[in-house]
């Protein structure tokens, strides 16, 4: 499949603070890859890069196979909300922004209108589409910085912190939206420091940390390698293990205090736990499921 | 483009017609401004006696510099906000490329710039009783003026991108096109001379001869003027151009 984007080997240095080192990121249309990092770990400068904003020292950027360093309409492949920004005129109506983005992203004044008023009615925002944007909640104006993003049919899309400040509601709606975006084939990467979000909505993930990309994968997998190194065990109760051969299945890696155990280990390893713990009665056996959390935190928490 | 030039039209008299009280607050302070200079006039009138010493060499130089004022500062002062507020980066993904998109942006300011003028010329008109010649020929030194006037402002706004905080510098350089549109280019000399290659200069002399001594307009200082005004204008745009590398290289277009 064509990428939508493909980022290789982007270095850069801020004198002497390294920030990005040998990046590379490649997505596919329909994908929502989540770039996750604590706070300085190079994820902004890794976004303002991909989006034209910042020179990389080394490596190349491109937007569906467009230099946007070189070729500014490489642009009009790409939406972004960008965090900690306003992304709109605070003196303009939700409606005049969209209009002015969409023909300053390269629409016509016409199409521009049209499509000002679909993105209203699909963020909910028909009834504010003639309020100043300053007299807009937080929610209303991330979901039209969301909305300005989309104006031109941007194939990949760059979202910061999308539902950052949101209300439940709203942010179940601009879920909702990254979503169906999604499945109409946008590619969009997204950063997010809620991870619950970011494992709601992302098919694949990246972690970086001091400017390099420590983990990167599909999202089940990644989930699924980091909970196959351990199962939960629970026995039913009464009759409790007795102390002799609680001690002859700790050596065999149970772990933990009943009834509930913990095994860490591989298969095999656990059906000889089983066998040394015939007959007594399980209640169930299964495999530990573990979340983006965790996952981040092991990641960054090793490096 | 014409869609652009378009909304950028519609986004500046949106501004004016909802914030009505920025537009008569800068009539007033200019008039105000106008009327202190006025009284001064003999020592700011520059070295040409023969308009130091008329009310309408002062005030058209002061109409003058009103206009190039904005053209000038504008640019800077609306990325300034622009980097403040948080929209400057969305400026800048424009497929269009900012330089188009900003000189559009100037070129679509024009309306409210004019209108600003005309209010502030019938304020002073009305107040000194001076009477000043307006034909519509005047608009073509005038636009080498302006064309010079966006040359330095956007000069100045690449300082504005590189440092951000550039008012200060703003404030002062402000009062050096004072300087310029009133530089005596009619006197001999090789100073004389120097005013053609001076920014501003040409349009600025031109312009004050038609609406002061009612003169005709003189096409060969005409053309010497639009190459002029031309030929700064290119330079800023050079400048500006290379300005917004070395932020891009810096990573100066976000952040305050």
């Amino acid at each position: 499949m064509t990428a939508v984007l493909e980022a290789t080997g982007l270095h850069k240095r801020f004198g002497k603070l390294v920030a990005v080192e040998e990046v590379s990121l490649h997505l596919a249309p329909g994908e929502v890859l989540a770039f996750l990092g604590p706070n300085g770990a190079g994820k902004t400068t890794t976004i303002k890069m991909l989006a034209g904003l910042l020179f990389p020292d080394q490596g190349q950027v491109r937007l569906m196979g467009k230099d946007p360093h070189r070729d500014p309409w490489a642009l009009r492949h790409l939406g972004a909300v960008l965090e900690g920004n306003r992304n709109v005129y605070w003196r303009m109506t939700a409606q005049e922004n969209l209009v002015y983005f969409g023909v300053a992203r390269g629409l016509r004044f016409a199409e521009a209108s049209r499509r000002a008023q679909n993105i209203l009615e699909q963020l909910g925002l028909v009834e504010k589409s003639r309020t100043e944007v300053r007299h807009l909640s937080r929610g209303m104006q991330q979901k039209l910085s969301l909305g300005v993003a989309l104006m031109h049919h941007p194939e990949l899309l760059l979202l910061d912190e999308p539902t950052l400040g949101l209300d439940v509601e709203s942010a179940l709606r601009v879920e909702e939206m990254v979503r169906g975006l999604a499945r109409e084939g946008k590619a969009i990467l997204l950063t997010t420091h809620q991870l619950e979000v970011a494992q709601r909505l992302a098919s694949r993930l990246a972690i970086i940390q001091r400017g390099k990309i420590l983990l990167e994968g599909r999202t089940a997998e990644v989930l699924g390698r980091f909970a196959g190194e351990h199962y939960v065990v629970e026995l039913e109760t009464p009759p409790p293990l007795p102390p002799e051969r609680l001690a002859s299945l700790r050596a065999l890696g149970l772990e933990g205090e009943g009834p509930s155990y913990v095994y860490h280990g591989d298969g095999e390893g656990l059906w000889r736990l089983l066998e040394a713990l015939k007959p007594w009665p399980l209640k169930k056996v299964a495999r530990a499921e573990t979340d983006l959390l965790e996952v981040f935190l092991k990641v960054v928490g090793r490096a | 483009m014409l869609d652009l030039f378009w909304v950028e039209f519609k986004r500046s008299w949106l501004y004016l017609r909802r914030y009505p009280s920025e537009f008569v607050g800068a009539v007033v302070t200019l008039s105000i401004l106008f009327l202190l200079l006025f009284l001064g006039a003999r020592f700011l009138a520059g070295p040409s006696a023969e308009f130091g010493e008329r009310t309408e060499a002062l005030l058209a130089g002061f109409l003058l510099w009103t206009l190039t004022l904005f053209s000038y500062s504008s640019l800077s002062f609306g990325l300034s906000e622009e980097a403040q507020t948080g929209t400057l980066e969305q400026v800048f993904l424009t497929p269009y490329g900012p330089i188009p998109l900003l000189l559009v942006r100037n070129l679509a300011g024009l309306g409210t710039q004019l209108l600003l003028m005309g209010s502030i010329a019938l304020v002073l008109l009305l107040i000194t009783g001076a009477r000043l010649s307006f034909t519509p020929l005047l608009l073509l030194p005038i636009t080498t003026v302006l064309l010079g006037g966006y040359g330095l402002g956007f000069a100045m706004a690449s300082l504005a991108l590189l440092f951000k905080r550039v008012q200060q510098l703003l404030g002062i350089s402000q009062f050096l096109l004072i300087f310029l549109l009133q530089y005596p280019l009619e006197s001999s000399g090789w100073l004389a001379k120097l005013g053609y290659f001076m920014p501003l200069v040409p349009g600025a002399d031109l312009t004050r001869q038609m609406m002061v001594k009612e003169a005709a307009l003189d096409w060969n200082l005409l053309g010497l003027a639009l190459i002029n005004g031309l030929a700064y204008l290119a330079l800023g745009i050079v400048v500006f151009s290379r300005a917004v590398q070395a932020a891009k290289r810096r990573g100066l277009l976000f952040g305050y």
